[in-house]
């Protein structure tokens, strides 16, 4: 299992968690190398098909990260965003998707420490799991193997 | 008569919040600022913040946007390590000399990548920080800081002091330092002048009472705020300092260095300590719930926006002490023990009562420092007996010498919104003086025309930045390169040891015309420092700007994954991948233009809307003022002086005279709004005026709609012609009404109507009002007895000195809670006010012959209003503004603005600064004669659109519409030009038909496919 | 002919006649036994046609559309519910529908009679509290609470919430049932079981649409299945594109969902796709405190949001 290099689609909005990100560099806070980083302007622009759409392409993870509440450079997008990953969490975890493999946060773009510290929790939670074994959508030619 | 001169250019003493809010009103307005910052970045006070009162909201996030704007803007100079040293010349043309202190290092070439700090040797305290830890010598001020440029500190680089080290320069992978680097004395010449240097923060070292010399466990509030804050010296962990123990208690003492004539001589309420005290207090709850946090006051004053609901759940909620007494000294404990010694008298027992602390936090107050006090007086700016700059309600933001304006602290005391209002204002008042140089000295961006992409087949460039060592030592870039060039669509790969030099732009641009490339990856930093420099170099090279996307192998990758380079190029490989596929997919976007109808639309005639109407006029545009009532002025027409004894009557007077003759104003009195149309830069309103019905078009709005005064059910009003409101005693003094000289006995309740349930919120105006009436009863009649029955008073800022007037001639203050109301009778000749002693603790029973009811301001809650022009209005009933802090006067909606009672209650002053404020945001936009919205806007695809309405509900400026005739019926349809590209729609939409330009669906989508 | 039947002609012909609407849409009796289809009455003669039985499954806001100008229609609780999501979401004006309410006692499943008769069912007829079902060979009583659809079983709004007539007084609200067990039951599962659960009820189905044909809620124009750019979800029965369309399919009609149970009652595969409608139905109550189709004041429950909504699950 050590050998296990998990890869999680992180979705980072451009204001507060891009900026915690770019924080934590600036402050070289260490994190081992696992998160593709998607830039949005808001979390709010997260639809659930998009992480649908990494699961179903083998991502052992998916993090979702925004303003926290009130901070949102959008006034309120994150109030319905949160609302969005409300649902999402509760229907993969009840088609039995583990509840480890998605992770949702609110880091300011001051909270460069926050942002090591949860990426590293994360980074934890999907190699105890191991890789994704269920929804991934095999290629046709992996299917007809 | 000789030609007087005019500058198109304004001078900002002052890189804080105030002077980048006012640096940016006036470079948006089509003047050049030149913004001198005494220290190497700019930012202030406010980039110190953890967080900001009374919605916890993260100080660096809401304030960075408005640092970039800065830093970036065409039109506005920044002048760092600088200071202004003498001014000659006069309104209209200053010559102002400013000293600039050597920065010793290249701002051109520093590419601030901190290798020099890393390296250097020597160690000094953070002053950011608040010297509770060490800094370089070299150093950026804070990880975010405009300008991101290092700088040297003089007084302690080894190599400026000793002439030995040199590490930096060896160190410096961009041969930015420079250690014969002098200081320098510029000349300028500026129309105008604003001072917005801020406060120094009281320092209470030397005085023993604190124990704050003694124990590192006694902090400031500022000291405090590092700790709290995540960026921090202990990144947010709260411990006890002096043996990093764990806490238990804090405790808040308020009032130091403020409102305090004995310690110091800071006699003035410094109007922030006990908001900031509460926010510090429930951010330390936060972090854990099981501290105690107690705070020890005289009175809090929570007299602003939302503060006494958060005062509440201070108290309710998180369960904060709030205790009365004004704490006369710290001291520690015998030995090594910890903790700190709090001696107070408990109001509830009368006994002194002694509790230990581990932590003790002074609320220190705000005062001008000696320097910007001498610089005033170089200046000939006159200033108060406290230090701050003398000033008209008026004319709230001018100084004593003509063409020099203040905003913030040096004003007054003051909090960041009324800063930001501030400065608005004083951009306004520099703006307006100089309105017929405006744009005489401002650049535009011209960029060589676009070559159309149509049809083209993707050919993507990538290039790889090594920054220096930042990127190249971790990935293998050289890797990365190579392997981009083997990803679809890519023409062209490269690598660049800095990517962000001039020659390097350049040489970019050189490509993209030799290898037609049409869509440019760069892998290097983070777009959010660096996406509009290259957004420029491909304009420069005839490329759409949005044919770009940045890839983050610094902050994201090199510099947090430096043990496994390996793994890190790897993933370096495949971000470029996934921008790749995403920049593949995108096409040029158009920036929509809109024209701005040029006139503009003040609804409310009171003074607000009257300075808004000025201001917008003086700025040379046409302005229709729409008001209910047959007169101008509203509520100013009952009061009678203010807080600094100006006739509200005679400055009314003037007013009214000046917008009544004002051609450039069309007044529509005893008038109303019946209809609105239209959105930001092309509003169409229908005006009523008994039968005439007249529309106007105007390219914005300002809401002056104000408030009116509470009546009250108890204390006898309305049964009893001796009970008055506050406004019907100004009404007798207005009239000079002989009755007053031979009243006896005048008593004043309160907060009457305010601070209770259903009307929760401080109406901020009444207790200095309280002081003005009862002061001037007395000098009607030196013998009157006059008790002020109050819950605490807020006589905030500099005008506490009428508090300790009052107290001083001989009124008496007497405290009462909620619970224990004064009970009013009448009994025949007078009339008996029975209230609780607070500090007898037993009844007393005052014969009155005159009672004054200092009642609620009452928002009209205009649903109508807030309907036509899309606007919120919050649970109290008052307009929500677009931010609290950093937008006070605008709406989210763009194109309205906001001033005076029907945002909050506030004084003339203030309202007068927040008209013009308000006028400012709307003189920003008309002054721009078109808005080029962004291409990064939602769009709806009308065959995909259900019509659900969804976009339009979760839409907070109201950019989605349903279309309600022709073709398209029932579809939504996105207003580009309101649309701020956050995506929240698109996200929502069920069938697909939005599409956020920039980051599609498919975009990411692509993205994702290729992680 | 039952007095529900007997009430809608007579209210559907007084609205025809008095050209109040141009249409009425209901129910009529369909070609095989225990079914019905809806039907359009567009002049009072028409109204003979129309029908009520416990085999009004389909909930005909489905077929609500604007075109139809002003139109009544034929609505249990459920569809009601249902009509004011479309009201509240722009489908139609309330003012161009007249909803003729039916105080609804509860569809009956197809299967669960065949089951219990024993073979085909030639008819079946209402009496009281109990069924009579036909068959070649005999016929059976059986309590009509036997044969309920779970939706129907576990019903709290079995009267209409908005209308402008009603057929009958209103039914009792049954009420302290326990509207989750079964999803209580998945829950507790360990994530793989749950996996396996699903994977399992769920490879029958064979992407027919017939769910999403009877949702009303279904009506974008283009079914984020049927985009193509870019095309996400395949379109076969991969198990996992099968698992995606209806996860999204769920989350759509979250907070949106009045458990009408049309789409269950059209899958010809018996897959149990209201599972993941309820499993967010319970979020939405769970969490934010919100039934659909209760109000016109307030958009559903994805539109909207509170300041303090719950969030132990974000870090």
């Amino acid at each position: 299992m050590s050998s296990f290099e998990p890869k999680i689609i992180t979705f980072l909005c451009n204001w507060c968690s891009y900026g915690a990100a770019d924080l934590a560099g600036v402050s070289r806070f260490q994190y081992p190398p696992h998160m593709r980083v998607i830039r949005v302007p808001c979390s709010g622009r997260i639809s659930p098909k998009m992480v649908l759409a990494a699961l179903r392409k083998g991502a052992d993870g998916v993090w979702i990260s925004g303003c926290h509440p009130g901070d949102c450079h959008y006034i309120e997008g994150n109030y319905y965003a949160r609302r969005k990953f409300t649902l999402l969490k509760e229907i993969l975890e009840f088609n039995g998707i583990e509840p480890g493999r998605l992770h949702f946060s609110w880091i300011s773009s001051a909270e460069g420490v926050k942002f090591a510290e949860v990426a590293n929790r994360v980074i934890d939670e999907v190699k105890q799991l191991g890789p994704a074994r269920v929804f991934i959508k095999k290629s046709p030619e992996e299917s007809a193997a | 008569m000789t030609h007087q001169k005019t500058m198109g250019s304004v001078l900002i003493a002052g890189g804080g919040i105030g002077g980048i809010q006012a640096a940016l009103d006036l470079a948006n307005s089509g003047y050049y600022v030149y913004l001198v910052e005494k220290s190497p970045s700019i930012g202030g006070v406010m980039a110190q913040l953890d967080k900001t009162f009374p919605t916890n909201d993260c100080s660096m996030c809401i304030m960075s946007p408005k640092l970039v704007e800065v830093g970036r803007h065409l039109n506005i100079e920044l002048l760092t390590l600088s200071e202004i040293q003498g001014v000659t010349g006069e309104k209209g043309d200053f010559e102002v000399e400013v000293f600039q202190k050597a920065r010793y290092v290249d701002m051109d070439k520093c590419i601030a990548c901190g290798a020099c700090t890393e390296k250097c040797p020597k160690k000094v305290e953070d002053t950011y920080n608040q010297g509770l830890v060490k800094r370089k010598a070299i150093y950026a001020l804070y990880p975010q800081a405009v300008p991101l440029k290092y700088c040297i500190d003089a007084d302690h680089c080894l190599m400026l002091t000793k002439g030995k080290c040199g590490i930096c320069a060896k160190t410096c992978p961009a041969g930015a330092i420079n250690y014969d680097d002098t200081d320098k004395t510029l000349s300028l010449h500026v129309g105008a002048i604003i001072l917005a240097p801020g406060f120094k923060a009281y320092d209470p070292s030397g005085k023993e009472i604190y124990n704050y010399d003694r124990s590192p466990d006694v902090v400031t509030s500022l000291e405090f705020e590092r700790l709290l804050s995540a960026s921090g010296p202990n990144q947010g962990h709260l411990m006890r300092i002096s043996d990093h123990g764990k806490l238990k208690k804090i405790a808040w003492l308020q009032c130091v260095g403020s409102r305090d004539i004995n310690t110091c001589s800071n006699g003035h309420c410094s109007s922030v300590c006990c908001m900031y005290a509460i926010k510090q207090a429930i951010i330390a709850k936060e972090h854990d719930p099981s501290l105690d946090c107690t705070i020890f006051y005289m009175d809090m004053r929570t007299h602003g926006k939302g503060f006494e609901s958060c005062y509440n759940e201070a108290r309710e909620k998180h369960g904060i002490r709030f205790v009365r007494c004004r704490v006369h000294s710290v001291f520690g404990q015998p030995g090594e023990t910890v903790g700190q010694v709090i001696d107070y008298v408990d109001e509830t027992t009368g006994r002194v009562t002694r509790e230990i602390f581990d932590i003790v936090v002074l609320s220190v107050g705000m005062e001008i420092s000696e320097e910007v006090k001498s610089l005033a007086e170089n200046l000939e700016v006159a200033l108060t007996p406290g230090g701050f700059a003398r000033t008209n309600s008026f004319n709230p933001v001018a100084t004593s010498r003509e063409g020099i304006y203040v905003c913030g602290a040096l004003q007054g005391p003051k909090d960041i919104p009324q800063s930001v209002i501030e400065a608005g204002s004083a951009a306004l008042s520099a703006g307006a003086s100089l309105a017929s140089a405006r744009g005489t000295l401002t650049q535009t961006l011209t960029a060589p025309e676009e070559t159309d992409i149509t049809g083209e087949r993707p050919r993507v460039g990538v290039f790889v930045c090594y920054c220096g060592i930042n990127i190249g030592s971790v990935i293998d870039v050289p890797a990365v390169r190579d392997f981009a060039s083997g990803l679809p669509f890519v023409e062209y790969v490269g690598d660049n040891l800095y990517s962000c030099s001039q020659d390097t732009q350049d040489a970019i641009t050189q490509v993209i015309r030799e290898k037609k490339l049409n869509r440019i990856v760069v892998a290097a930093c983070s777009p959010r420092t660096h996406d509009p420099l290259f957004q420029e170099t491909l304009m420069n090279a005839g490329l759409n700007k949005y044919l770009f996307e940045m890839v983050n192998i610094r902050n994201h990758n090199s510099w947090v994954h430096k043990d496994h380079p390996a793994e890190a190029t790897i993933k370096a490989q495949e971000m470029v991948r996934m921008a790749v596929a995403k920049v593949a997919l995108f096409t040029p976007l158009v920036e929509a233009e809109l024209s701005i109808d040029q006139n503009a639309l003040v609804v409310g005639g009171g003074l607000s809307g009257m300075a808004a109407a000025k201001a917008l006029s003086c700025q040379g545009y046409h302005v229709s003022i729409v008001e209910k009532e047959e007169t101008l002025g509203g509520q100013a027409n009952h009061l009678y002086m203010t807080a600094k004894g100006e006739s509200i009557q005679d400055g009314l007077k003037t007013m009214v005279t000046e917008v009544t003759s004002d051609p450039n104003i069309d007044l529509f009195l005893g008038a109303e709004l019946s209809g609105v149309d239209g959105f930001v830069g092309n509003f169409q309103s229908t005006i009523t005026q008994g039968d005439k019905r007249s529309s106007t078009t105007h390219g914005v709005t300002v809401i002056a709609t104000g408030a009116g005064e509470y009546r009250p059910d108890e204390y006898l009003y309305g049964q009893d012609p001796r009970v008055l409101t506050g406004l019907e005693l100004d009404k007798k003094f207005i009239d000079d009404d002989p009755s007053l000289k031979k009243a006896g006995c005048a008593v004043f309740i309160q907060c009457v109507g305010s601070r209770e349930p259903g009307r929760p919120y401080c109406s901020r105006v009444c207790c200095t009002h309280t002081m003005v009436s009862a002061l001037h009863l007395k000098e009607k009649n030196p013998k009157m007895q006059i008790f002020v029955l109050y819950r605490d008073i807020r006589t905030y800022g500099e005008r506490e000195a009428l508090y300790k007037e009052a107290r001083e001639k001989g009124v008496l203050f007497i405290r009462y809670s909620t619970e224990d109301k004064p009970v009013v009778t009448n009994s025949g000749d007078r009339l008996t006010v029975t209230v609780t002693d607070h500090v007898l603790q037993r009844p007393l029973s005052i014969q009155a012959d005159l009672l004054t009811l200092a009642t609620a301001v009452v928002p009209y809650r205009d649903a109508k209003l807030a309907q036509f022009f899309k606007v919120p209005i919050n649970d109290e009933g008052f307009f929500a503004e677009a931010h609290v802090k950093l937008a006070p006067s605008d709406f989210a909606v763009s194109g309205v603005f906001l001033c005076g009672l029907a945002h909050y209650p506030k004084p003339v002053d203030e309202a007068i600064a927040q008209a013009q404020a308000a006028a400012s945001s709307a003189t920003r936009l008309l002054s721009g004669k078109t808005i080029n919205t962004s291409g990064n806007v939602a769009e709806v695809n009308p065959a995909l659109c259900s019509g659900c309405g969804v976009c339009e509900a979760v839409c907070p400026y109201n950019a989605p519409s349903l279309v309600t005739e022709g073709k398209e019926a029932g579809k939504a349809r996105i207003n580009p030009v309101i649309c701020k590209g956050c995506g929240a729609c698109v996200a929502s939409c069920r069938s697909g038909a939005l599409q956020l330009k920039g980051f599609e669906e498919g975009q990411l989508m692509a993205m994702i496919d290729n992680f | 002919m039952n007095r529900y039947t007997e009430t809608i002609q007579t209210l559907a012909a007084k609205l025809l006649e008095t050209g109040d609407v141009k249409t009425v849409l209901g129910f009529k009796r369909g070609t095989f036994p225990l079914t019905t289809e809806p039907f359009l009455a567009t002049t009072p003669a028409d109204t003979g046609e129309l029908y009520w039985d416990v085999n009004c499954r389909l909930n005909l806001a489905t077929y609500l559309k604007k075109e139809m100008g002003k139109v009544a229609v034929v609505a249990k609780g459920c569809d009601t519910r249902n009509i004011l999501v479309h009201i509240t979401e722009n489908r139609i004006k309330r003012e161009d529908v007249v909803i003729i309410g039916v105080p609804c006692t509860g569809m009956i499943e197809v299967k669960k009679a065949t089951e219990m008769a024993g073979g085909d069912i030639l008819y079946a007829t209402e009496q009281g509290e109990e069924m009579i079902l036909t068959t070649a060979g005999e016929e059976i009583r059986v309590p009509k609470a036997q044969l309920l659809r779970q939706n129907c079983a576990l019903c709290a709004h079995p009267n209409p919430v908005i209308y402008d007539m009603l057929v009958a007084d209103p039914v009792p609200v049954q009420t302290g049932m326990d509207r989750y067990a079964d999803i209580r039951e998945i829950d507790a599962k360990t994530s793989d079981a749950k996996w396996a659960f699903f994977d399992e009820a769920f490879s029958a189905c064979t992407r027919c649409y017939a769910c999403r044909n009877a949702c009303p809620l279904c009506y974008c124009p283009t079914c984020f299945v049927d985009e193509s750019r870019p095309q996400w979800v395949g379109k076969g029965t991969d198990p996992v594109d099968v698992r995606t369309y209806h996860m999204l399919r769920a989350i759509h009609c979250a907070g949106r969902c009045t458990e009408c149970g049309a789409c269950e009652s059209a899958c010809p595969m018996d897959v149990p796709v209201r599972l993941l409608t309820r499993k967010m139905e319970k979020t939405v109550g769970d969490r934010w405190g919100l039934e659909a189709g209760l109000t016109l004041d307030a958009r559903p429950a994805q539109d909207i949001f509170c300041l303090d909504d719950p969030e132990e699950f974000i870090l």
